[in-house]
């Protein structure tokens, strides 16, 4: 089946909740190897999301994620704001005019996210950041969608790729971003990027 | 008219701050424009801040964009993304450090200097030492 | 064309600090002759602040300055001037 703008909408919303639910787990981990603010960043980015997406209601998907990705890089505040702006606006770019998305379509604005991601913070897989939980994402649930697996099958296979990917950055050093310059200190704690990406992608499920 | 400044901070008072200083080096012959904090005010940056500080901050010579700490670049590399390309082409972002980056970079568009000398200058005032006994 | 040089003492408090730094600059650069500041042993082009900058000088240093070109005497004339008004600072 297909996702239409409810759908989007709906995920939006969810993860607005989810964010604000998680903001001082979020925190929390950020204080370890961060400003100690990606929580309350990214819970402030997705409430002024909230407030614009009644104005592009009726629009088509493609609008509806360069809103949020504008939105967010006006209001986050952190790196995260410019890193998941980019992500939105990619996606809202390569999904533009659409009115619902075919598993395929996720997997292409999913791509774009991630090369957006990958080339505005100039970060690889490895390197401690969201890159880690959204790369294994995306090839999971290209792998589901090519195999032709449901929509809920292949976001339910997305979402245990980013939290395995997120598992997999607490021994990481971190060689990009704020955590970087805690060198070795870095170690032993989960990346908060990669936390809520993958928070993000778990929303897409529960907001079904 | 001369190449124009704009200064990308996490603090609103600190990019205020910083175009107080440098306004005083240029002697109000250089536009040098604040762009700092969240839209509503929170510490933080704001691609719709940036965006409009520098299209106020150019009057067709060009515009140095000065940034203190991570996402400021990143917000002004996405800023200078959006543009067409003409102004693209005369939007440049200053690896300098925030403060001696912006004097710097202000006395030289006060005497006329283009954006690349502009540019080259503040880039280079991370060379500058504080304490004079140590040159 | 002439070349002008004059030996100059710093005596604002501050000596060639940033504001100083910046009003030297300043006023170079509103002539054509080409200007040269030497301090400590370091020679400046006296339109670019950072080189005036990072020639330290400070209260009580010696300034050579050197003006080549058509208004060199105009120049040389400006920055005494404003090196002997201490750059308008009280002491």
């Amino acid at each position: 089946m297909a996702a239409d703008r409810v759908c989007i909408l709906a995920w939006l919303r969810r993860s607005a909740e989810v964010l604000h639910e998680q903001r001082d787990y979020l925190t929390t981990l950020d204080a370890a190897i961060g400003d100690a603010d990606h929580g309350i960043n990214m819970d402030r980015g997705f409430t002024a999301v909230m407030d614009k997406l009644p104005s592009v209601a009726e629009a088509d998907i493609g609008t509806i994620l360069k809103t949020v990705g504008t939105t967010l890089v006006s209001t986050v505040g952190g790196a995260s704001g410019p890193l998941y702006g980019t992500a939105f606006l990619r996606a809202g770019t390569a999904l533009a005019g659409r009115q619902e998305l075919q598993p395929a379509d996720i997997v292409t604005g999913l791509e774009a996210a991630l090369e957006g991601i990958k080339a505005r913070g100039h970060a690889q897989v490895g390197e401690k950041t969201m890159v880690d939980a959204l790369s294994p994402a995306v090839e999971a649930l290209k792998v589901a969608v090519a195999s032709g697996e449901s929509l809920e099958e292949a976001l339910y296979a997305a979402g245990a790729a980013a939290e395995a990917g997120m598992q997999a950055t607490i021994p990481l050093v971190a060689t990009k971003g704020r955590a970087s310059y805690l060198g070795e200190r870095s170690a032993d704690h989960q990346d908060p990027g990669a936390t809520s990406v993958t928070l993000l992608l778990r929303a897409a499920l529960n907001g079904k | 008219m001369a190449v124009g400044l704009v200064i990308v901070s996490h603090s609103a008072r600190l990019a205020e701050g910083v175009v107080e200083l440098a306004e005083q080096m240029a002697h109000g012959n250089v536009r040098i424009i604040a762009a700092g904090g969240t839209d509503d005010g929170a510490l933080g940056t704001s691609l719709m801040k940036v965006t409009q500080a520098i299209f106020t901050a150019d009057s067709g010579d060009g515009v140095a964009v000065l940034v203190d700490l991570g996402s400021a670049a990143l917000v002004a590399e996405m800023a200078l993304e959006q543009f067409a390309t003409a102004r693209r082409q005369r939007v440049r972002i200053s690896n300098g450090p925030l403060v001696e980056g912006a004097v710097v970079a202000a006395v030289e568009a006060a005497v006329g200097a283009s954006l690349d000398e502009v540019v080259t200058s503040a880039d280079a005032a991370v060379e500058l030492n504080k304490l004079s006994k140590r040159t | 064309m002439a070349t002008i040089q004059k030996t100059l003492i710093l005596m604002n408090k501050v000596g060639l600090h940033a504001r100083p730094a910046s009003l030297f600059v300043q006023t170079a650069a509103q002539f054509t002759s080409t200007i040269t500041v030497t301090s400590n042993g370091r020679v400046a082009n006296a339109k670019r602040i950072l080189p005036v900058l990072q020639l330290g000088a400070e209260y009580g240093a010696e300034l050579m300055v050197v003006a080549e070109g058509d208004d060199a005497t105009e120049a040389i004339d400006a920055l005494t001037n404003l090196v002997h008004s201490r750059f308008g600072e009280s002491e």
